[in-house]
């Protein structure tokens, strides 16, 4: 009787303890929220401040500033983060060319001015879809995302995005180590991870060492549970890059 | 007895897995400092328990005066962050920072006066959590100073090498004169991975910092066959990571070291 009654309590505890893990866990598999279109794919709104300061939050269209910048321009030299609300962007830093001021001054890209407040102060997404469509019409297109193949579009020439706005002469390092991830289910194809299609992109420095380490056994934990929760390759494939819906691009032998 | 024991057992590995799981806060980017937090140090060995706001240390005030081997050699500050044990007897009796902050090198605790009351210098330092004025502004310093990508945004090294600072290396009563040695040539070190330039280190340019002493024999033991180091390490603060990431430019920065054409 004794012997059931601790073997009770130690069960509670063990459900009460697996809890809060489960939930948080859980949280995303069930937000089944509609696609944004291939020409919304990847806008974001900002407003970490603007609201309170009553002005209309920022609207930005990843997609429309990756036709002409690498990724690693913005996320790299200009510092912003990786994620919504974390970059202290103020109207002060832009204007004294950190952060968008640095190409928004008037003479790379439209100033910080009046005039212009609006074009970029929105309070919504913006579609633009004729440009989109347009675009669209000189790449290949792709699935899922913003449904064009970026990295083809790169290496083909038709896009030519600026690696560093600072220095002419840099490129990127020709590190072209494949890495094969074996899945933790028997029954999943590994998935296949390529340096080089990434590096025309970003820099080492984006992903390493915070994002990915670089220990030789530290690859156990590229869960599909935690990229799905934004974390390793989802930090940029889940909203900004191809999403995760296009399992055979990284699960190339999946049938 | 044994089946409780053996429960008793699995709930508890149960438990210590998933609390390491959720514990976990890999995968994600930190936060970058800025550019004039960026190697500040918080000092609380005893602070807070003395009810006293903790220290901020500022490395690019004072790298902006001094080598770095001043303070971390022949005053002896460790190179980690509330590994020294400071107190404030120590500072009294010209230890540690009151080495230089005794009101001759650099302010002390209380200006003294000739008329009226001294005045404290505490929120000079204990400063954490405080809304204090200082005297040096970081971005009216660094403006006109030789831009550098990251960390201060100020590269210190070019500061030096077109003399727009004269670092003091030489604390009387506290370093012992030596004779400059020759620093050795620039040497390549080869890089593990196959296709990443090789690294290309110049003691010339640390020495000017950091003399021997700051890195030999303890970070970097000056065997032969010393063991090569890893990024892994690196980022785990060891080796070069004891300085370049915190308070040296950040080693995200990775060109600056790779910079050898791979053969």
């Amino acid at each position: 009787m004794v012997l059931l009654k601790l073997k009770s309590i130690l069960f509670v505890a063990l459900f009460l303890s697996l809890l809060p893990c489960s939930v948080s866990a859980n949280r995303k598999y069930f937000d089944n929220l509609a696609d944004p279109c291939p020409y919304d794919y990847g806008d974001i709104l900002m407003d970490r401040k603007s609201s309170s300061a009553n002005v209309k939050p920022v609207f930005f269209s990843h997609w429309r500033h990756r036709i002409k910048y690498s990724c690693r321009v913005c996320h790299f030299e200009l510092d912003f983060a990786f994620k919504k609300g974390q970059t202290e962007i103020s109207e002060e830093d832009n204007k004294n060319g950190l952060y968008c001021g640095a190409c928004h001054d008037g003479t790379v890209a439209f100033g910080h001015t009046k005039e212009n407040c609006k074009k970029c102060h929105t309070a919504k997404i913006i579609s633009h879809e004729k440009e989109y469509n347009d675009f669209l019409k000189t790449v290949k297109q792709a699935p899922f995302g913003n449904e064009l193949d970026w990295v083809e579009a790169v290496e083909s020439g038709k896009i030519n995005p600026v690696y560093s706005i600072y220095n002419k002469d840099d490129k990127p390092l020709e590190f072209d180590k494949k890495l094969e991830l074996a899945a933790d289910w028997g029954f999943i194809p590994p998935a296949y991870f390529d340096h080089k299609t990434h590096t025309r992109w970003l820099d080492c420095g984006n992903c390493h060492p915070d994002i990915f380490n670089v220990k030789k056994k530290g690859t156990k934990h590229f869960s599909m549970k935690y990229i799905l929760d934004d974390k390793f390759c989802g930090v940029c494939h889940i909203s900004i890059a191809f999403p995760i819906d296009d399992c055979k691009r990284c699960h190339p032998d999946w049938k | 007895m044994k089946a409780i024991l053996r429960t008793v057992l699995l709930v508890i590995t149960v438990l210590f897995l998933f609390s390491t799981v959720q514990a976990e806060t890999f995968g994600v980017k930190k936060r970058r400092p800025k550019p004039h937090e960026f190697g500040n140090v918080l000092i609380n060995n005893f602070s807070e328990q003395e009810k006293i706001a903790p220290v901020v240390f500022k490395h690019w005030l004072h790298r902006a005066k001094y080598t770095c081997r001043l303070c971390h050699v022949d005053i002896g500050f460790a190179m980690q962050a509330n590994l020294t044990q400071i107190t404030e007897e120590d500072n009294r009796n010209g230890l540690y920072c009151g080495s230089c902050h005794n009101g001759k090198e650099a302010f002390g605790p209380e200006d003294k006066k000739i008329i009226g009351e001294n005045t404290s210098n505490c929120d000079r330092c204990h400063s954490h959590g405080k809304e204090v004025t200082f005297r040096n502004n970081f971005y009216t310093y660094r403006k006109g100073l030789p831009k550098e990508r990251f960390g201060n945004g100020i590269n210190w090294l070019a500061l030096e090498e077109k003399g727009l600072v004269t670092l003091i290396d030489y604390l009387e009563g506290v370093s012992m004169p030596r004779k400059k040695i020759k620093e050795p040539e620039e040497f390549s070190l080869k890089a593990k991975q196959p296709n990443m330039p090789d690294i290309i280190f110049s003691h010339k340019k640390h020495a000017v910092w950091s003399g021997c002493e700051l890195c030999h024999p303890e970070i970097f033991p000056v065997k032969k066959d010393t063991k090569p180091y890893s990024m892994e390490e690196i980022f785990d603060g060891k080796y070069c990571g004891v300085c370049h990431g915190k308070v040296a430019f950040p080693n995200f920065d990775c060109q600056r070291c790779h910079t050898e054409p791979v053969q």
